[in-house]
């Protein structure tokens, strides 16, 4: 699962280190436009729809943050 | 009463000083509640706080049936999956969605009622009962501002990203909130409630610190923005008469003026504020340093620009429905264009809505439509530039390129001034059209530029007042500025603040009587 995460994010967002902060969006790494493409492509990958109440700063500061989120709609 | 008129001070002083003696938090707050209604009543009267009340008790009550609902939710997920929880509190959602949806139906019923009056040119009444005659509209003071607070909040609630207030009391007291309630910021209830909640006593270091960034507030509404307003304000209202420079003038001044007028009230607001010790978010950070136009609408109008990514731009990307779109528009289309589609379409959603925010008129559709289309441009194109930069070797970290940013933002800000400044897209036409008539480059030398209004000596104090905005961006960007002040000499701080007080009494625009001119984003 962490590694189909890692691979999604690397193939939209090549540019973004996302191992390099566990404060992603805290630390201003990720902005709201990058947020909505990478929901978008985990969407699209897992086939899945994220609730607005998940889209909080702390479920995208860092993949494992991301996994954990995804886990409980999968 | 506004916050620059001769009633706000002797109010101010006396509120203060009443707030500072009450040694229980519950007794300032009921001393702000106060203070906020007398406000309220001086600068719009009895019938507009009757709607602001009636707004609080929709909230409240609103408020409270979602935490209700929720609070049905928290008891029975004990033990449940985190997946079994989500799908058990899709149910709940429903339910709470009725309520969300009803005060929705009246609060932004009415806000959306106003602005449907205003673009059919409805009469304005001060009286509820003015309302029951056709074509009339009720506008209440600062009703965009809670309005959108009010959302926020419910919003908040009902994604469970903030729990509902159960103190009606304080509820009012935030909501009624005098320092915030004409113009914001635009402040997160659930946050400010916690403030609210713990009061804090006397400190003389916060009521210097609030007196003086008050100061620093009036000297930029009242010495330079009202200052320049007198020349902008001749060229805009009749831009037929003029051309050339005196419109280039005007039209770069507009931009100084409207920063000086809406940044000196959030000064004035957010230091009274905080002499109460209540920090209000701010609304401001050196805008006209930004690269380009996404950067500077995330420093201007700061909690506008929140509210509509948090409450807009967000829910609307996120959307299942958008979200379906998007995933199906990535597959025929690829990576890249998925990723321009998902964020272009929800950004030209908001600026149209940003557009009808400020103004219901075709002048801010145009306006809200300019900006979106820069945004998502450059946006979209921002690969394309930094393969362009790379190309031509241009190092863009040289002080020479951030220039070219700076100038390029304040001329794209300017532009879009241009649309709304007159009132109508007929007078945007006029001053384009005005710009390039003639040049008029003589009224310099031969004295008539100064006969509109400004004459020579009141230009140059608007010009050294605009520089003592630049400078002081500048320091700010760097310094906390009254903190650095608080660590001088006694003297030298003295000094600073009579100078204030003496350039406030001696260049203040005062008008016939005391006249105070009001807010520009007070209209809103």
């Amino acid at each position: 699962m962490r590694n189909r995460v890692k691979q999604v994010l690397a193939d939209n967002y090549p540019e973004i280190d996302f191992e390099a902060s566990t404060e992603l969006v805290d630390d201003g790494i990720l902005d709201s436009l990058t947020m909505v493409g990478i929901i978008s492509a985990l969407s699209m990958e897992f086939g899945i729809v994220l609730p607005y109440e998940d889209i909080l700063p702390e479920n995208f500061n860092s993949i494992d943050a991301m996994v954990e989120l995804l886990e409980k709609y999968i | 009463m506004t916050y620059n008129s001769l009633q706000f001070f002797p109010f101010f002083a006396i509120f203060l000083l009443l707030y500072l003696l009450m040694p229980r938090v519950r007794l300032r707050q009921i001393v702000i509640l106060a203070g906020n209604l007398i406000f309220y009543v001086l600068a719009a009267g009895t019938d507009m706080l009757v709607i602001l009340i009636g707004t609080s008790l929709i909230v409240y009550a609103a408020g409270r049936a979602i935490g209700h609902i929720y609070s049905g939710y928290e008891a029975e997920k004990e033990g449940l999956s985190p997946k079994e929880a989500a799908s058990l509190f899709s149910g709940y959602k429903k339910r709470a969605k009725k309520y969300l949806l009803a005060a929705f139906f009246l609060i932004l019923g009415f806000l959306l009622y106003t602005k449907i009056g205003k673009l059919f040119d409805f009469k304005e009444t001060a009286k509820i009962s003015g309302l029951l005659h056709g074509g009339t509209i009720l506008v209440p003071l600062g009703l965009s501002y809670y309005t959108f607070s009010s959302i926020g909040y419910l919003l908040d609630i009902y994604w469970k990203k903030a729990k509902c207030e159960h103190d009606y009391f304080k509820l009012l007291v935030c909501m009624t909130y005098f320092p915030h309630i004409v113009q914001g910021p635009i402040g997160r209830y659930d946050k400010l409630l916690k403030q609210f909640g713990a009061l804090p006593g006397f400190s003389y270091e916060r009521v210097c610190f609030g007196l003086s960034r008050m100061l620093w507030g009036f000297i930029k509404k009242m010495v330079i923005a009202d200052r320049i307003a007198l020349y902008t304000g001749a060229v805009f209202s009749s831009p037929d008469e003029f051309a050339g420079f005196e419109i280039f003038l005007a039209v770069m001044l507009c931009a100084m003026e409207l920063y000086a007028d809406f940044s000196g009230c959030m000064d004035i607001v957010i230091g009274a504020a905080k002499t109460m010790g209540i920090t209000l978010d701010e609304n401001f950070r050196q805008p006209f340093f930004s690269k380009n136009a996404a950067e500077f609408w995330r420093r201007w109008h700061i909690t506008l620009g929140a509210w509509f990514k948090d409450y807009i731009y967000m829910p609307l990307a996120m959307s299942p429905r958008f979200m379906k779109t998007c995933v199906s528009f990535r597959k025929k289309h690829g990576n890249r264009a998925g990723q321009i589609f998902s964020s272009a379409i929800p950004l030209a959603i908001v600026w149209l809505l940003t557009g009808l925010w400020h103004g219901t008129g075709m002048d801010y559709v145009v306006w809200g439509i300019y900006w979106g289309t820069v945004i998502i441009l450059g946006t979209v194109l921002a690969p394309e530039f930094k393969k362009l930069t790379t190309k031509l070797s241009i190092d863009t970290e040289s002080f020479g390129f951030r220039l070219f940013q700076m100038t390029r933002t304040y001329l794209l800000f300017v532009i879009g001034r241009m649309f709304t400044v007159t009132g109508s897209l007929e007078g945007f036409g006029k001053l384009v059209f005005g710009l390039f008539r003639e040049h008029r480059f003589w009224t310099v030398f031969d004295g008539s530029l100064y006969q509109h209004g400004l004459d020579y000596k009141n230009f140059c104090v608007a010009v050294i007042g605009i520089l003592a905005i630049w400078i002081s961006d500048m320091l700010g960007a760097r310094m906390h500025i009254r903190e650095t002040l608080s660590k001088q000499p006694l003297v030298l701080r003295w000094l600073v603040y009579y100078g204030g007080i003496v350039v406030l009494l001696i260049f203040g625009m005062y008008g016939e009587s005391f006249d105070a001119s009001n807010f520009v984003y007070g209209g809103f």
